[in-house]
């Protein structure tokens, strides 16, 4: 008795009290996967954007109303055409190794953006420049014909093709960070490795423990002063339930909960939701058989019925049939297929597809309670109103990455949240020259339409050139089908202060403190 | 016994130089490997392979330089993990693996061993079916059950211990017992069985009657015999639990090797398949040579090296 | 029989009964869904309760039964099957022949088996792609675990041949000029079936044991198909909040490990009392 009472009492000492578990002033996050990468302008997933967002800021950062503030960049001129914009930086700005911040260090990380040897998924983000696009084409060979230079250490200049109203919100992305030519040249592709990476937000990288945990350390030499916490670890604990278990036992702080679980913390102080501007998507391979006929991606679109995601994931998600998000302006409920289980037999039946010849139809998708849930709701959907035989393979989020940029797969599972508050965010995704865009499909209609709306100063006129790209993509070519828009579940430990989750579904570690 | 040692290792480094060489051949023959014409790798892992290898060199050379840097332990860099070597993508996650291993198979051995003993030396009784009831259980039960089961009890209903990751020693209990429940349970039976047939010995039996006190009868004779046949099973096992297990290394969150046996494969990150395939036959070649010597170790009598395989 | 071979039966009965027949029982397909009812736990309706998708649990165990039993009887078929033949010969011939083959067998020990497996499962479900998913993956699994299942089958059969070789009565039977496959086949097999049949109790159970690992790591059985691995899986990710769904598929696992492993013992007993596997 009396031993067995003494090993508790050791146990509980142990691992302390719940309150005690936490060492002051640092903060456990999950990041639940292994980032793919912290260098910013290869980066294109909303893992690694998490740990990137504490390393390093931008020019501008969005405040709580979604609207471009100061951040880098102390302020900014634009010429009366709109084509110009002059961005002076802050003085004063030093990065973690005590270099100063140069206006020179945006025109490098841009140009490596676009640079065709790179290879950056996420080159087509600067196209609104003048010359990006011939650069990163490899018609234009000289950078320094491209619109953006550095005049002088606190100044930069940048010159647009056609006028964007949104480019100072679009440049408070991780992809337009500044970045270190000469370490990146140095270190090759170990410039992000701790001890060689260096940063100049709130947190430097102090250890990456690959497939464990990233810990990251306060950066006294931000500009903005010290961050309260001394200290995050991110762990990549992939298995949602033990995640969930570890922050009921006090070892975690901020964990994302599982769709099965949040039931369960409904109306508990711990529980933090927030809508995001972040849309759900199916996406079909259009250059192979049957998704390379229209008819087919239309069929099968019109047999998913959307009301069924939300009461089965449960966590605030909104049946969405077209692609710009609530919240977002030129956002329209009215446009999209709906559920019509009928018109998608006859559509595949004129098609010429006969379900029971077809071969099984493979869904792959990143391994994820969530994701699982709406493949197998996605293939009960096909094998009853359409009678078609479906596959489902999961992936680690990393390999998934890969599979898309390189042999992307029948139909995948992706989710897109906006990098910045604007339509054409969502929009250009799907444009003939984007590398996020894994369908294969190329409409030059469509391409057309998204750029003149970025150009479109007039909201009624940008709203209908929006409703008509978004019919070429939600109703006629379907190259994609929306299914609903998320939003963001989360536990927060009681000894948190300070966490407000964004819309954008941007973390902001600075602000947070512990107790 | 020093040549008999040194026998078993040159065996042992044959048998790495066998998964070698036809690791060689795999990755020059199979699709989605450097040399598939079809399946192009992505640039930047091309880029690298092209900055470390002569890939266009005659197959002869390219051989004779892969074993030369295997010999230095550079298993090259990984398909999968952009920028990072296989060698120092094991050497960073070894170490879990081999304390959370140590620790199980201490548990499972010394656990089997003396419940098995105390099993067989009161055969029939109260204590033998409880034991035997509590083995059978343990062999029935999958890693993933017995995880699941410790997590919610100690971890959510108790709190005494935490449900993952690798902070400290404590963090090593619920997985170390997860991964020695299955091989305590089959360890105890195995024992029990043994610790049974010996004790209906002649010799033994004859000691007995000898006078001989029954607590030296049982180490000199029983236990000795009782371990010798276990210990055949303790080999193949120490080299399995000390390269790790993905399911509890998953569900426990334990950044050990364990996981690399299911997602190099899938992941076809075949230098890493060769990684881990070299290092687990580095460790059965380890585990047999110990085993080797702690049958030496226990009875002194048996000649190491006399046994025809 | 002893009681706990009669405990391992009914166990046995209850487990094939739920395989053939429990989805009939409960009145629900596997595939059934039924959102209304999602999650709920065990009630009038649904015995077991229902899962994310209100597919009644029950009615998926019974599947599950099906699948994760044929597997296993599949991989130990293939297991024994290919063990009796390589372990007949080699232990027949002896010699260099022998020799080679137990290296041969020696070094597919020496690789680990989580690894094996899994590369066997990744070559097969490529190479057998013509065939219907499920049934792919089905074979895919039986072959693999078989493979892993034979190595020791085939040195257990090469230890019982060489010592039946010794005997004075297939002595005779060689002397007699009687041809070898005939004396294998009608002297050495019925002597050594007793403890080859105890080694194929044995192996069911460890194969329930090593599909429910591997379909747990979700390299098995794909949706909407299921196997106790896959619904201990899904249920593992829900425990905290719905622990019916992982109670039920490990009682299911945990009954069929321990039922086997019952009447193997009570097999070895009565058939084979002097061998310890």
């Amino acid at each position: 008795m009396r031993l067995r009472h003494a090993v508790a009492a050791l146990a509980l000492a142990a691992l302390g009290c719940r309150g005690e578990r936490a060492e002051p002033r640092t903060l456990r996050i999950n990041l639940a996967t292994e980032p793919p990468t912290l260098d910013w302008n290869l980066a294109t997933d909303g893992v690694s954007i998490i740990a990137i967002q504490q390393l390093m800021r931008g020019l501008t950062k969005l405040g709580e109303d979604l609207r471009p503030e100061p951040d880098l960049a102390a302020s900014w001129d634009v010429s009366a055409d709109g084509r110009r914009y002059t961005f002076h930086l802050r003085p004063g700005v030093l990065w973690s190794d005590g270099a100063p911040l140069v206006a020179q260090q945006f025109v490098d990380s841009w140009q490596r953006l676009l640079a065709p040897a790179t290879a950056a998924e996420y080159a087509y983000f600067l196209f609104g420049i003048r010359g990006a696009r011939d650069y990163n084409g490899g018609k234009l060979a000289d950078f320094a014909q491209v619109g953006v230079r550095a005049p002088d250490a606190a100044t930069l200049e940048v010159e647009l093709a056609a006028p964007l109203v949104y480019f100072p919100a679009l440049v408070n992305f991780m992809v337009t960070f500044p970045i270190r030519r000469e370490l990146v040249e140095r270190f090759g592709e170990r410039w992000t490795d701790p001890g060689n990476l260096v940063s100049l937000g709130p947190f430097t990288l102090e250890e990456w423990r690959h497939e464990y945990r990233l810990v990251l350390r306060a950066n006294p030499r931000y500009w903005a002063g010290r961050p309260p916490l001394d200290r995050i670890d991110a762990y990549m604990v992939q298995e949602g339930s033990t995640s969930l278990v570890l922050f009921e036992q006090g070892l975690l702080d901020l964990v994302r909960i599982p769709p099965l679980e949040i039931r369960r913390y409904e109306g508990r102080p711990e529980y933090v939701r927030k809508p995001l501007l972040r849309g759900y998507y199916y996406g079909f391979n259009t250059r192979r058989p049957p998704f390379d006929d229209a008819r087919v991606r239309r069929a099968f679109a019109l047999a998913i019925d959307r009301s069924q995601f939300p009461p089965l994931l449960r966590g605030g998600e909104q049946a969405w049939s077209s692609w710009i998000p609530p919240g977002m302006p030129a956002a329209n409920r009215e446009l999209g297929l709906r559920f019509d289980p009928g018109k998608a037999r006859a559509l595949l039946a004129e098609a010429g597809v006969d379900p029971a010849q077809l071969a099984p139809v493979r869904i792959v998708f990143n391994s994820d309670q969530a994701h699982k849930l709406v493949a197998e709701q996605v293939q009960a959907f096909w094998r009853d109103n359409l009678g078609v035989r479906v596959e489902l393979a999961p992936r680690e989020w990393k390999v998934f990455l890969k599979e898309l940029a390189n042999d992307p797969p029948p139909v995948f599972r992706l989710g897109w949240g906006a990098d910045f508050p604007d339509p054409d965010n969502f929009m250009n995704l799907f444009t003939s020259y984007s590398e996020n865009n894994h369908t294969g499909w190329a409409n030059p209609r469509y391409d057309a339409l998204v750029e003149e709306a970025a150009r479109e100063p007039d909201l009624a006129r940008r709203q209908a050139l929006y409703d008509r790209a978004q019919r070429i993509l939600c109703e006629e070519d379907v190259p994609i089908v929306p299914l609903f828009v998320t939003g963001a579940n989360f536990a927060v430990a009681p000894r948190v202060q300070g966490f407000v989750p964004s819309a954008m579904d941007l973390f902001f570690f600075e602000k947070v403190s512990t107790e | 016994m020093i040549r008999y040692a040194l026998r078993r290792l040159l065996a042992g480094i044959a048998v790495l130089w066998v998964v070698a060489t036809v690791t060689f051949a795999l990755l020059r023959v199979v699709p989605g490997g450097p040399f598939d014409k079809e399946r192009v790798l992505p640039p930047e892992i091309m880029r690298n392979l092209e900055r470390r290898y002569a890939l266009d060199a005659s197959l002869g050379e390219q051989y004779v330089d892969y074993l030369r840097r295997l010999a230095h332990g550079d298993l090259g860099p990984s398909y999968k993990y952009v920028g990072r070597d296989v060698a120092d993508i094991l050497a960073e996650a070894l170490p879990a693996s081999l304390e959370l291993g140590a620790l199980a198979f201490a548990l499972a051995a010394a656990g089997g061993i003396a419940l098995g003993l105390a099993a067989g030396t009161r055969r029939d009784t109260a204590v033998d079916r409880a034991i035997g009831l509590a083995s059978l259980v343990g062999v029935s039960a999958p890693r993933f059950v017995t995880g699941a089961a410790l997590i919610l009890a100690f971890g959510l209903a108790l709190d005494w211990l935490p449900a993952g990751l690798w902070e400290g020693p404590l963090y090593a209990v619920l997985p170390a017992l997860t991964l020695a429940a299955l091989p305590l349970a089959y360890a105890a039976q195995l024992t029990r069985a043994q610790v049974v047939a010996v004790m209906g010995q002649d010799y033994v039996r004859t000691a007995r009657a000898l006078g001989v006190p029954e607590p030296r009868v049982r180490r000199r004779h029983v236990l000795r015999n009782a371990l010798l046949a276990v210990l055949t099973y303790f080999g193949p096992l120490l080299a399995t639990l000390l390269t790790g297990s993905f399911v509890v290394e998953s569900i426990f969150a334990i950044p050990g090797i364990g996981r690399f046996f299911v997602t190099a494969v899938t992941n076809r990150d075949y230098p890493l398949v060769l990684g881990v395939t070299l290092v687990y036959a580095a460790m059965v070649v380890v585990a047999n040579l110990a085993v080797d010597l702690a049958y030496a170790w226990v009875d002194p009598r048996i000649r190491v090296g006399a046994e025809k395989s | 029989m002893s009681g706990r071979g009669r405990l391992g039966l009914a166990i046995v009965l209850a487990l094939a009964l739920l395989a053939l027949a429990g989805d009939r029982v409960s009145g629900y397909r596997f595939d059934a869904q039924d959102s209304a009812r999602a999650l709920e736990g065990p009630s009038r309706a649904h015995w077991f309760g229902c899962d994310a998708l209100g597919r009644d649990l029950f009615a998926r165990l019974s599947e599950g039964a099906r699948i994760s039993l044929l597997v296993a009887a599949g991989a130990t078929g293939f297991a024994m099957l290919v063990g009796l033949a390589y372990g007949a010969v080699a232990g027949w011939l002896g010699g260099r022949t022998d020799a080679w083959l137990m290296r041969a067998v020696d070094a597919i020990y020496a690789l680990p088996d989580v690894l094996v497996i899994v590369l066997l499962i990744e070559v097969l479900n490529g190479a057998l792609g013509g065939l219907p998913d499920l049934w792919r993956r089905l074979a895919a699994l039986a072959l693999a675990l078989g493979f892993t299942g034979f190595v020791g089958v085939s040195r257990l059969v090469r230890a019982l041949v060489l010592q039946a070789r010794e005997e004075t009565w297939v002595e005779a039977a060689r002397a007699s000029g009687a041809a070898p496959a005939r004396i294998l086949l009608r002297h050495v097999l019925p002597n050594i079936a007793p403890p080859l049949l105890v080694s194929a109790a044995f192996q069911i159970p460890a194969a329930i044991l090593a599909e429910s690992t591997v379909s747990f790591i979700g390299l098995g059985i794909q949706p909407p198909f299921s196997s106790w691995g896959t619904l201990a899986s899904d249920g593992f990710e829900a425990m905290r909040s719905y622990p019916h769904l992982i109670l039920f598929p490990c009682l299911a696992i945990f009954s069929a490990l321990l039922g086997f492993q019952l009447l193997g013992e009570e097999l070895r007993a009565r058939i084979d009392p002097r061998s310890r596997a």
